[in-house]
């Protein structure tokens, strides 16, 4: 089942507060979910948001320099079958400019590798260039253009027919939707500092049992079914080289 | 050991007997268990809470703080059974939300038993309704009350596939009777000590309807 072809997925914008982190966090969810093995990089140095949610997985790299560089890439062969790396915010081009520059874009390109970005968009005409921008990079990689609606992102500022020349230009880029949480459910899962996963299943983050509102989970396991939905529409686990998705009960 | 009721009384119209129904319900199983607990999410409409003020809190699902308030008293398995007298308003939004929590799924974990108790009407808002909640809740969880004083004739084939309720239609003299808010069903058959009077004979029928719908759900469960 498992692939012995590393995988690596990019989370990230240029612009702050679109929603990264949760985008990361939902990913990890699903891997677990799915029994991928899966390891994390937080390149909010030196405190990672979401390292918080899922420490045991998480590291803490700077990506700008050489020896996380080497923490992350030198070791895609470990054994982990995918890597998520959350990209802080601002940081995107460069890294994959960084990446280019090591090699690794060719070697995505050449099939040794399977690379993924999800770019998570923001709600104005800057996160059009940012497409413009990225795209560049994305020859030999997966490329999903994810628009957030968690924080009722409203999209208003986008003229559909410019998204659409932007998007047009990308060859094989895929939309994804997340779409909005509850807010109290969603500032619950915050305080809680847990995964979904976990808040679903009414667990701390050393699995005792926990105490969270019964509605406030239901809300957020309707919501998490709704964005592995998504994931699954895009085949997330076959691209990773994991097969298909095969869950037990997250609903 | 027995699942713990939760009889949500609903209609997405106004004025087909919701809190009645709420009301018998409620007296008979205090009569019955001397506990009950009631929830009533009216603001509309006469209410539960003007009736029974000792057994009723109010609640609503207008916000999430409201949502959780109620449902998460409502989950509990604590023998307790509840009785919910659930506004033509808040219809929609309850059942929307029993939904996309998965009350149902669990419930059933919990040993939680919820019966939707469906005040049917023979109105095109009622048929949507019946529908909805036909799609949602399997038909052992909902029961159709005939409130024969506002259907007055046959129900709407639809409603009539799962099981019914009938609750027999008063005279008008004794419906304005038992509408003042000191009146109770459970006091009025302690003290009238003739029994054969239509009113003790209407109370002692529909408590025996509802004891029987207990009787059928145990039945089912085991």
């Amino acid at each position: 089942m498992a692939a012995a072809k590393p995988a690596v997925i990019v989370v990230g914008a240029d612009k702050g507060g679109v929603g990264k982190t949760t985008v990361s966090r939902t990913l990890l969810d699903y891997f677990s979910a799915n029994n991928v093995a899966t390891r994390a990089f937080d390149t909010e140095s030196p405190r990672g948001t979401l390292k918080r949610f899922h420490p045991d997985i998480t590291e803490i790299v700077d990506m700008t320099t050489t020896s996380d560089q080497m923490k992350i890439f030198d070791t895609l062969n470990s054994g982990t079958s995918v890597t998520v790396i959350d990209v802080r915010a601002g940081l995107l081009s460069r890294a994959l400019a960084s990446l280019r520059d090591i090699g690794f874009l060719d070697a995505a390109k050449g099939g040794q590798i399977t690379f993924a970005v999800f770019h998570i968009l923001g709600p104005s005409i800057a996160s059009l260039d940012e497409i413009a921008e990225t795209a560049s990079f994305m020859a030999g990689a997966k490329y999903f253009l994810v628009k957030n609606f968690i924080n009722d992102t409203q999209f208003f500022q986008w003229d559909q027919a410019t998204y659409n020349s932007y998007f047009h230009r990308i060859k094989d880029a895929t939309d994804l939707t997340i779409p909005k949480l509850n807010e109290m459910a969603y500032e619950q899962v915050e305080i809680a500092s847990v995964p979904f996963l976990k808040f679903v299943a009414n667990k701390s983050i050393h699995d005792d049992a926990a105490n969270y509102s019964f509605v406030l989970r239901g809300y957020v396991r309707h919501w998490l079914a709704n964005v592995w939905s998504e994931f699954d529409r895009i085949k997330l686990t076959d691209i990773v080289g994991s097969g298909k998705a095969v869950r037990g009960s997250e609903k | 050991m027995p699942a713990t009721p939760v009889y949500i009384i609903c209609s997405p119209r106004p004025q087909v007997g919701k809190t009645l129904v709420a009301r018998l319900l409620g007296e008979f199983l205090l009569l019955k268990n001397g506990r009950v607990a009631a929830f009533d999410i009216n603001l509309k409409e006469p209410s539960l809470i003007d009736f029974l003020p000792d057994l009723t809190e109010t609640a609503d699902v207008i916000d999430t703080y409201g949502k959780m308030q109620l449902m998460d008293r409502i989950i509990v398995d604590d023998g307790l059974a509840k009785v919910i007298d659930l506004g033509f308003h808040a219809f929609d939004e309850f059942f929307k939300m029993s939904e996309q929590i998965g009350f149902l799924k669990e419930a059933a974990r919990r040993n939680v038993a919820p019966i939707i108790l469906f005040v049917a009407d023979t109105d095109r808002v009622s048929a949507r309704g019946h529908d909805t909640l036909r799609q949602q809740i399997p038909s052992s969880n909902l029961v159709v009350v005939d409130n024969e004083h506002v259907v007055r004739g046959e129900l709407p084939p639809e409603m009539e596939r799962g099981r019914v309720l009938r609750i027999p239609a008063l005279p008008t003299f004794l419906k304005t009777y038992i509408s003042r808010l000191t009146f109770s069903f459970t006091d009025y058959l302690r003290q009238e000590r003739d029994s054969s009077t239509e009113l003790h004979q209407w109370i002692r029928r529909n408590y025996t309807v509802f004891r029987d719908l207990e009787l059928s759900l145990t039945m089912q469960r085991s």
